[in-house]
């Protein structure tokens, strides 16, 4: 195993980069624990209580029960009626399947804390695992009356949205995600392909500016460039554009069609026949023919 | 001029002393300063209000990213006259820091930790081991240099490379970060500069206290912010950006061949 052969303090580096950038990487933290770090515990000092937290949940996520309780226990007893530690016990109920239990111990968390935003978090997602979209939603747009700019939260929330092929209300919460960060390029993409979804020729005109505004920000999104093209022609369809603004508009689909098929082109000599492709794009831009 | 040549009792007495005071007494501080420190219980409305706070800021720099149409319902949520939230949400004013009894506690805890000792401490280095000349530092200096380091020596004649022992307390205190940070781990109390970093601070932090004050300000600030689409031209710009990398690109075309 690669593993093995890893020097504890690189694996400590790795360990809290992670957990300072809010990323799980789940399967390599509970490897990195077992082979290796599980070993130097007692050489973490301040930090092992850290680190043991994100192998618990870390394996949690893989059910790893046998490495995540270990930790628990640990952490149990260092830090007896911590409310992290009593999250990490009902998050072990929640991998466990044992929801209502969980959700009990949320409920005595906010109890006692009621600022703690993740017990809240965490009820919306027993709710979700349950597949009670509808309840989680509610739970969620309580959390958000009282954290409004959480941008995580409202991410959920658009993406819980979507399930319900709520379109409208999700478009409303990738709005606020763009307010919070306006030079991501993927909020801007997502949005306009809610637009997109939403139809007729307002949205599409809006999914367009989306499309190209997120083309503009990263000249290398091909999602936003077959976006662009997509509700470029779905605009020209309806046949109620002026003249100059018609124009306009073809010039840009076939803009984002060459973009397209340049970059196909270019992977085309390597790995993949890219001319499958291409010939599909013709056959998408009859439009432009006519 | 003559080379000075320091008693080596002044090293053991005098140099080492200094150090080791300052040393112990900034760990002293970081465990007292633990011991009576309380938790800072945050209260919920001030959090919702803190959290519309920035939410209603973020509408009014970056709402030019979205629709019109969406700019105005959230400002409509925020400002509307009926049901707004900057309107209707009633704030009691902030209560005055000194008749709060926590936040004279809290102020009394700062003091007790942080300027008490420093007073103390500096008094009584300055008492007991003032007018020696405890080192020397390996590089020439300007004259400029005299009053901070050799504090409590008024020599002209002495080169301005020596180190008073006053001066070297103010050195020890300043200088023993990193130590602290080795010894008790990051974010340690010990730290006096970081201190003085925070009571700078602190006065420009401590500001907007009373939130019905700041919905107000918020209220007008959001009020008089209009919207202009960002996206309006996006499109001519792609286009005309494509334009002109076409341009360049046969321009390059035209040269290379």
């Amino acid at each position: 195993m690669a593993t093995l052969d890893l020097d504890w303090e690189d694996v400590r580096e790795q360990l809290r980069t992670w957990r300072e950038d809010n990323t799980r990487h789940s399967e390599e933290v509970v490897d990195m624990w077992d082979y290796c770090l599980k070993h130097y515990k007692h050489k973490l000092g301040d930090e092992r209580w850290m680190v043991e937290e994100q192998v618990v949940v870390a394996g949690l996520d893989c059910y790893r029960l046998d490495v995540a309780e270990p930790s628990l226990v640990a952490l149990n007893d260092q830090f007896p009626g911590s409310l992290r530690v009593r999250k990490l016990k009902a998050m072990r109920l929640e991998a466990l399947e044992r929801f209502d239990e969980a959700m009990d111990i949320y409920d005595s968390i906010i109890r006692q804390d009621e600022t703690n935003s993740t017990a809240r978090k965490r009820k919306v997602s027993v709710l979700r695992g349950q597949g009670r979209i509808t309840e989680a939603i509610k739970e969620l747009t309580e959390y958000l009356k009282i954290f409004m700019s959480d941008s995580e939260a409202w991410q959920e929330l658009c993406d819980l949205y979507l399930k319900e092929a709520d379109y409208s209300k999700a478009a409303f919460c990738m709005e606020e995600l763009i307010l919070t960060n306006p030079h991501n390029h993927l909020f801007h993409t997502r949005y306009a392909e809610i637009k997109y979804t939403q139809g007729g020729l307002d949205n599409m005109e809006i999914a367009r500016s989306y499309f190209s505004q997120a083309a503009k920000l990263n000249p290398n999104n091909v999602r936003a460039l077959y976006g662009l093209f997509m509700s470029c022609t779905q605009v020209l369809s309806s046949s109620k554009m002026s003249g100059p603004k018609k124009k306009e508009t073809q010039q840009l689909a076939t803009w984002a069609l060459k973009e397209i098929s340049d970059r196909y082109s270019k992977c085309r000599t390597n790995t993949m026949d890219g001319s499958k492709i291409l010939e599909t794009f013709k056959s998408l831009s009859i439009m432009d023919k006519a | 001029m003559a080379e000075l040549l320091l008693d080596s009792d002044i090293r053991i007495w005098v140099f080492l002393p200094i150090v080791l005071i300052t040393f112990l007494c900034g760990i002293l501080r970081h465990y007292v300063s633990v011991l009576i420190s309380t938790q800072k219980k945050v209260d919920l409305t001030q959090l919702q209000d803190s959290q519309a706070m920035i939410r209603s800021r973020m509408l009014r720099e970056n709402g030019k990213y979205i629709p019109e149409q969406s700019f105005l319902m959230r400002r409509h949520f925020f400002n509307n006259d009926e049901s707004g939230y900057l309107k209707t949400v009633k704030r009691a004013s902030a209560p005055q820091p000194m008749t709060d009894p926590n936040m004279m506690v809290e102020m009394l805890k700062g003091q007790l930790t942080n300027m008490l000792p420093m007073i103390a401490i500096g008094g009584w280095i300055n008492w007991t081991f003032s007018g020696f000349v405890t080192t020397k530092v390996p590089f020439p200096l300007t004259l400029r240099f005299k009053p901070m380091l050799q504090r409590g020596i008024e020599l002209v004649s002495l080169d301005a490379s020596w180190v008073s022992s006053a001066s070297w307390y103010f050195l020890n205190v300043f200088g023993l970060r990193s130590i602290y940070t080795l010894v008790l781990g990051e974010n340690n109390a010990a730290d006096q500069a970081r201190i003085m970093e925070d009571q700078m601070s602190g006065a420009a932090m401590a500001m907007p206290q009373d939130p019905k004050a700041a919905f107000k300000a918020e209220w007008e600030a959001l009020e008089i912010a209009d919207h202009k689409w960002a996206l309006k031209d996006v499109e001519c710009d792609l286009l005309q950006k494509a334009e002109v990398d076409y341009l360049v690109n046969s321009q390059s075309f035209v040269n290379s061949s």
